[in-house]
């Protein structure tokens, strides 16, 4: 850490006050004790000058101690040792001073002898309040410094849950569907150049994209309905797609890849686990300033599901929390058959 | 003429395989199952020679199917993505096919399955093998697979009580009633949820849910009374691991 009165502004702040102290300091002599104005001057100069650039120094004692309770002792000791013969040597040196420069003046000269005891108090009131103001200093900046780190901690923090929780696309999915592909060119080349692009749609709009970035319910949709689709193709008739979306909900805004999770959890526990034919609902609604958005899948309550603990949900709940900063926006609801997730996505500038 | 099964829950990966068949006139596809359950069913009904089996598909995977068969055909796995499954395949010489895949590669690996199959070579090791090699990379255990007569049942772990070494099978003691399982204990013993289950005999793991008291029976000799009644003997070791796990 730097001096703090050695800077240009600060100089001038340093130097300022200490002007004024000793304007009060002649005043004092030349209105109270009636010595000469150039007496009162010299006097006021000679000793605060001296405690002005002693102050300076002060500072290296406040800097290369530390407050640690072991190291108490030690700072008390060099507190008393530098106010001691800073205070002995500025008294000393003064009086040595003033008496050569004023040799002639008998009563002045006898002040000097007597001032002995009230300059030491003075000194030890200057030295006090210098160290005083040094160590106000320094806390004001290892506080700052910290403040500093631990946003700083934070936001790194928050940028590296965020990128974990971002929606990892499921390898099994892309496999899967390239094996469809590979399938379909033997029997359906059409059909499999179709899903080649909607396969390649997917992917692009789900690769790379930055973790707070925010997109219309309309974008979010295509893509999931993408993705949905290409599911169909892999499990044909099982798969059935229900939709209900409010028209004015498309213009509103979500963070992007938040319906992906939701929806391969759906396909997951839907379709993944189910002999049966399965529907999935996605539906919209706009309430006041929150956007709700549903989605069910049909589930067998009596699968006794290998893997998958909730932690996509989990992810996804974490995201949206440290996006917009609201605890609970995601909710859970299960029937008997059918498993649903609501999102409330406030309508506001989220935190991020 | 060799008969296959192609067990896979996907129409479009069932199709390829037929596709990829077609060059091979000795192998006659006799069926196309959709799913384990179906799988074992026409497996233990038609006795085929060569099964196509997916590792993902609804209610049991294909290994799970698989330990549920006695005498296990030729086996040519395919796979789309399953970190365990692969490194069991590639400590094993069971052949599997990543999908997608080509035609030439699927060649091979059926090549491959018609020389075992004129070999006569019993496959029951191959498939344990793998099996070991699966255990060992510590996939934990998330629920058994049973079967009586040609009904599966599978069962959650919440729901089994007690496992009992007996012969060459493990009974499991479950709420659904009792079955007999070719399972090893070290498997069980290292593969099911820390905590949750504990060996405390030679012959038997406990669910630590199911632990009704503990009572000293003789010096240095304890017995665990379960909650539906049974007791079960205590070894030395056995109870070092519950004191552990139960921190009394």
């Amino acid at each position: 850490m730097r001096h703090p009165f050695l800077s240009n502004q600060n100089a001038i702040y340093y130097s300022v006050i200490w002007l004024f102290i000793s304007g009060l300091y002649a005043l004092v002599l030349f209105y109270s004790y009636e010595y000469p104005i150039n007496e009162a001057l010299l006097d006021s100069l000679v000793f605060n000058g001296m405690f002005a650039v002693l102050g300076l120094a002060f500072w290296f004692i406040v800097r290369y101690n530390s407050f640690d309770t072991d190291q108490l002792i030690n700072l008390i000791a060099s507190h008393l040792a530098a106010a001691a013969l800073s205070i002995a040597g500025v008294i000393f040196l003064s009086l040595m001073l003033l008496q050569r420069a004023f040799p002639t003046d008998e009563e002045y000269l006898f002040f000097l002898q007597t001032s002995v005891a009230w300059r030491a108090g003075l000194g030890l009131m200057y030295y006090s309040i210098i160290i005083l103001v040094y160590h106000l200093i320094r806390y004001y900046d290892d506080l700052r410094a910290k403040v500093q780190s631990q946003s700083q901690l934070e936001t790194m923090l928050r940028e590296s849950e965020l990128e974990m929780l971002k929606s990892q696309i499921n390898p099994h999915f892309i496999f899967n569907s390239l094996n469809s592909i590979s399938s379909l060119t033997i029997t359906a080349p059409e059909r499999a150049r179709n899903m080649v692009v909607k396969l390649s749609e997917f992917l692009r709009y789900s690769l790379g994209k930055e973790n707070n970035q925010l997109n219309t319910v309309e974008e979010e949709l295509n893509n999931v309905l993408l993705y949905l689709d290409i599911e169909k193709v892999r499990f044909g008739d099982r798969l059935n797609i229900e939709k209900e979306l409010h028209p004015d909900s498309m213009q509103l805004q979500l963070p992007n890849l938040i319906l992906q999770p939701l929806l391969e959890n759906a396909i997951k526990h839907g379709i993944y686990e189910s002999l049966e034919k399965i529907t999935i609902q996605l539906k919209t609604l706009v309430e006041k300033d929150v956007l709700r958005i549903f989605i069910s899948n049909e589930y067998d309550p009596k699968a006794v599901s290998k893997k998958g603990k909730g932690i996509g949900l989990k992810n996804v709940s974490q995201r949206l929390e440290l996006i917009y900063g609201v605890p609970q926006l995601l909710f859970i609801s299960k029937t008997d058959n059918l498993f649903t997730v609501r999102l409330d996505i406030p309508q506001i500038n989220p935190e991020v | 003429m060799i008969k296959a099964i192609i067990i896979d829950d996907e129409q479009l990966a069932r199709d390829i395989i037929l596709a990829f068949l077609k060059p091979f006139e000795n192998i006659e596809v006799v069926q196309q199952c959709s799913d384990g359950f179906q799988g074992l069913k026409a497996v233990q009904e038609i006795k085929p020679d060569l099964i196509f089996l997916d590792i993902q598909m609804p209610k049991i995977t294909g290994f799970e199917m698989l330990e549920l068969i006695e005498e296990p055909p030729v086996v040519i796995f395919s796979t789309a993505f399953d970190e365990y499954a692969l490194k069991a395949f590639e400590l094993n010489a069971t052949d599997y096919l990543l999908k997608p895949y080509t035609d030439t590669r699927f060649a091979e690996a059926v090549k491959k399955a018609i020389e075992k199959i004129e070999s006569q070579a019993p496959v029951k090791g191959e498939i344990d093998s793998l099996n070991e090699s699966r255990e060992s990379m510590g996939e934990t255990i998330d629920r058994i697979v049973v079967k009586t007569g040609n009904k599966i049942h599978i069962l959650a772990l919440a729901d089994i009580h007690h496992f009992e070494a007996q012969d060459d099978y493990v009974a499991v003691h479950a709420e659904q009633g009792k079955f007999l399982k070719q399972i090893r204990m070290k498997h069980l013993e290292e593969n099911l949820p820390n905590g949750e289950f504990i060996r405390i005999h030679r012959s038997h793991i406990v669910a630590t849910s199911a632990i009704e008291k503990l009572e000293l029976y003789e010096k240095d000799s304890y017995l665990l009374s379960l909650k539906n009644g049974k007791q079960l003997p205590v070894s030395r070791s056995g109870h070092g691991r519950l004191k552990e796990v139960l921190r009394y």
